[in-house]
């Protein structure tokens, strides 16, 4: 399994942090978290637009 | 020739026999203890005497035997300790006296304080090898030297007899072997581990000496040995871990009489991993060249981040830097200070400095020359620095929710429900605050609690608006939930059974619901992996026709077959030539073009028009080529894996040589050919990118082929689908018949849209573009009321998946991004989760 942090591979059952590797990345990873460090693009890929056009029939 | 006590007591010899007697009783205030430890530390101030012979140059091969009999033996090939007459000596015993008596019998007597003999030494502030035959219940040395042997023999530290020429020897060196007293000694047995791993310190700090050990009880034996000295201590620290940069630093210097050695590389770990050492002695309490060295290291390393804009947010300390360092700093210092409890402390001030400016300009350079490794060594003093922030915050959230109200009060904007029945209980998670209001009047109040959510807009990079949680919607939802966070979590203490995530049916929906996802799965990984997290599906369309009730329809792909369903009725197609499909027949025609939409579109997207593309279809298979290929000027089209790789056969005889074959999956839009192109085209004059061939797939065509097979069954050929020029035809090349009404199209690509135009007819259908759309009643009856709703249970798969398009989706790296757009170019739906 890999960690989402630091993305070294571990073996879950060695691990008390599931899903991390380690209480140190899934720590930092809450930090990110309220740090507002974590983001999604806001343009869409370029397909959703089409999704959105409506009506169908004029497609 | 025996010595007789009696006659040959003098001045000299009193005071020599209470520095015996000082020995003996107090023998902690010259080895430490008498514990095992202090044991083991007479081997060492033996050794201690070799090794200076070989760093003075005189020697190079240090042998330490552990005898059966819970002796030592000590063997160097060095000069060999003056077996002569010492007139000092002599003079003071009024005796014969040899320098090698004087070695094992007299308190700080010894080349190391004769000025000049050796520039530094090590061992235990000269107390040496005299101390070792004090504390011996015998011992016996062997010097040879000059082509002879020459022998003395000592018990409790007292010679048996005058040193004795016992023979003759090409050999050079000493040969020391001593018998710990048990009457001092709490124990008298060595440990060959422990011996072993000082021993092998030894030959990293003096490099090139080899150190043999062998253990007579079981003739264990092991070699030492290095020429890189504390550089391959330092690989030797880090080998069972992962390294931040490839070569180990190392610096050498001397300033003022001081000689040090520095090398230094940081590994994947988390603590620090410092040796010091004074004249080999391992300093353990520190001292002024650790703390030079640590001083030189933050300066540095601080003034090249600042320097290289690498500091954003929040700088490291020292002690940031100092995670993962492994690190051996080695000085010689002519006479040297220890303090501290243990006596392992440096207290000599002048260090401090000349270890700062030796190594601080040594390891500004090196981080000058080398970017790359400075980046990584920046970069993890970064992460260690934003560990120790984000621990902070933890804690300080953790205190937070304990202070208020006892066990944290509920935040503001949750609309509770009145149920204590945690298993009955439903935490709904909405998006957008303008959907709260609907939610909450729509809910059950008894047992549904609604938290609005709101995406916050961020300039996350350059160009790029980027959606996050804010920290107060993040507050918020811990709260709420009640489970705790962190190491403090607890999920027996949430308070609800489900937590119901509720968004829009939109990218800007998904990408939220996405977040939400990463962050139960990240941080309330229990929650999920015991199945209370759920995402709630709320209709996309609203469909009524004429006064009956409304049907809600709940994906694109369900309202768009319903509607071609209902246009398809009676429909006719009538082609020109009298051609006519209706039935059965018109159906599958119409479902066949209506799977190809979505592939034609992808196409074109990619800067392919169909029209063009026809061109190059097989004649005989009917089949339109799949991959694109490019080599220096050339362009080629094939249909089928086994054409390419013929066609990279064959260029490869023309060339004559082998090729770089590299296989990418087009981009959606046409930049990627026109990269393909333009990569081949600028690097022509690079002798190596004319070996270069790229080989493009597009996926797309393959369910177009299969799709044209079809049609192609049916009586229709791929030309019917693409345009023709018609100026001057009255008729419409297709027309539709449904009852009265008749319709012409111009080519085949337009028939299903024609058809869910037909089936449109009647109808009103309204599509929600958000949860914000929908008043209270219409989201009770789809989404919130559990005799109608439809929840899925987020699997622990499902929460894994939404971490690797979140990691994917997040990221400011455009490849990986591009990648999985590509890899899922086919199945446009994969990008929701």
């Amino acid at each position: 399994m890999r960690c989402p942090l630091c993305e070294k591979e571990f073996d879950p059952a060695e691990s008390k942090a599931m899903p991390f590797c380690s209480d140190r990345c899934k720590t930092i990873d809450l930090g990110r978290w309220l740090d507002e460090g974590y983001s999604m693009p806001q343009d869409a890929d370029p397909d959703s637009d089409a999704a959105n056009d409506w009506p169908f029939s004029l497609s | 020739m025996a010595i007789e006590p009696n006659k040959t007591y003098s001045e000299g010899d009193l005071e020599h026999l209470s520095d015996l007697e000082h020995v003996r009783e107090r023998p902690s205030m010259y080895i430490g203890d008498t514990t095992v430890r202090g044991l083991h530390h007479l081997v060492y101030e033996v050794v201690d005497n070799s090794i200076d012979e070989a760093m003075a140059g005189f020697a190079s091969d240090v042998t330490v035997i552990i005898n059966p009999d819970d002796s030592i033996t000590v063997e160097d090939n060095g000069r060999g300790i003056p077996v002569e007459r010492h007139t000092q000596l002599s003079e003071q015993m009024d005796r014969e006296v040899s320098t090698l008596e004087g070695v094992m019998t007299v308190l700080k007597f010894g080349g190391k304080f004769t000025k000049g003999a050796y520039q530094t030494s090590g061992g235990l502030h000269g107390v040496g090898v005299t101390v070792v035959n004090f504390l011996s219940e015998w011992a016996e040395v062997e010097v040879f030297r000059d082509g002879a042997v020459h022998h003395q023999e000592y018990e409790r530290g007292v010679p048996k007899g005058p040193i004795r020429r016992v023979g003759k020897s090409d050999k050079q060196g000493t040969k020391t072997t001593f018998k710990a007293d048990p009457q001092i000694f709490q124990v008298t047995k060595y440990s060959y581990s422990t011996l072993v791993k000082r021993l092998q310190e030894l030959a990293f700090l003096n490099r090139g000496v080899r150190i043999t050990i062998t253990d007579g009880r079981n003739n264990e034996s092991e070699t030492f040995q290095y020429e890189d000295g504390i550089r391959e201590f330092v690989v030797h620290l880090n080998r069972a871990s992962e390294q931040v940069h490839p070569e180990v630093l190392y610096v050498s210097g001397e300033q003022d009489g001081v000689e040090l050695e520095v090398a230094l590389q940081y590994s994947g770990e988390y603590t620090e991993n410092v040796h010091t050492y004074v004249n080999n002695i391992n300093t353990h309490e520190g001292g002024t060249h650790l703390s030079g060295f640590r001083a030189a290291l933050t300066r540095t390393l601080n003034n090249y981040g600042k320097k290289e804009n690498l500091f954003k947010d929040l700088a490291p300390t020292g002690e940031d830097f100092r995670e993962g360092l492994t690190a051996v700093i080695s000085c010689r210092v002519p006479h040297p200070q220890f303090e501290g409890q243990t006596k392992t402390k440096l207290g000599n001030g002048e260090v401090e400095g000349i270890v700062n400016t030796l190594f601080g300009e040594y390891l500004q350079k090196h981080l000058e020359e080398n970017p790359k490794t400075a980046k990584a060594i920046l970069r993890k003093g970064l992460v260690a620095a934003e560990a120790r922030e984000s621990a902070r915050k933890a804690r300080q959230l953790i205190r937070e929710r304990k202070g208020a109200l006892g066990g944290g009060s509920l935040p503001g904007k949750l609309r509770d429900c009145s149920s204590k029945e945690v298993d009955k209980c439903e935490l709904y998670l909405v998006e957008g605050d303008s959907a709260g209001g609907p939610a909450e009047g729509g809910r059950r109040r008894e047992f549904q609690a609604i938290l609005p959510l709101r995406g916050k807009i961020i300039n996350a990079y350059k160009s790029r608006e980027d959606k996050v949680l804010a920290n107060e919607e993040i507050r918020s939802m811990i709260a709420a939930i009640g489970a705790g966070i962190g190491a403090e979590q607890d999920v027996g203490k949430r308070r609800y059974g489900r937590v119901v995530i509720m968004t829009d049916a939109d990218v800007d929906g998904s990408h939220i619901r996405t977040l939400l996802l990463t962050f139960f799965y990240r941080q309330m990984y229990d929650l999920v992996a015991r199945g209370h997290v759920y995402v709630a599906q709320p209709p996309l369309f609203r469909v009524r026709r004429g006064k009956s009730p409304a049907r809600y329809v709940q994906t694109e792909e369900e309202m768009r077959s319903e509607l071609l369903s209902l246009g398809l009725g009676e429909s006719v197609l009538e082609a020109e030539g009298g051609v006519s499909v209706e039935g059965e027949a018109m159906a599958k025609l119409v479902h066949t073009l209506a799977a190809m939409e979505d592939s034609l579109l992808q196409l074109e997207r990619r800067g392919v028009s169909l029209k063009i593309h026809a061109e190059r279809q097989d004649p005989t298979s009917g089949k339109l080529p799949v991959y694109h290929v490019f080599f220096g000027m050339e362009e080629n089209w094939f249909i089928s894996r086994q054409e390419v790789d013929e066609y990279i056969r064959q260029t490869e005889e023309r060339v004559g040589d082998e090729l770089v074959v590299e296989f990418g999956v087009a981009a959606i839009g046409p930049q990627d050919i026109e990269d393909a192109r333009n990569g081949e085209a600028s690097g022509a004059a690079d002798a190596a990118a004319k070996k270069r061939l790229r080989v493009i797939e597009l996926h797309e065509v393959r369910t177009i082929n299969t799709l044209i097979g079809d049609l192609s069954q049916m009586g229709f050929e791929i030309d019917s689908l693409i345009p023709q020029e018609r100026t001057g035809e009255e008729t419409s090349r297709y027309v539709i018949r449904r009852g009265e009404n008749e319709s012409g199209i111009d080519d085949l690509r337009g028939l299903p849209a024609a058809i869910r135009a037909a089936g449109e007819r009647g109808l009103q259908i309204i599509r929600f573009k958000g949860l914000g759309e929908m008043n209270a009643e219409e989201l009770r009856d789809t989404t919130l009321d559990p005799a109608a709703r439809t929840l899925l249970r987020v699997t622990m798969d499902d929460a894994a998946a939404a971490d690797e398009l979140f990691r994917i989706l997040m990221g400011d790296q455009v490849e990986p991004r591009r990648e999985f757009i590509q890899k899922h170019a086919l199945d446009v739906k994969n990008l929701d989760v």
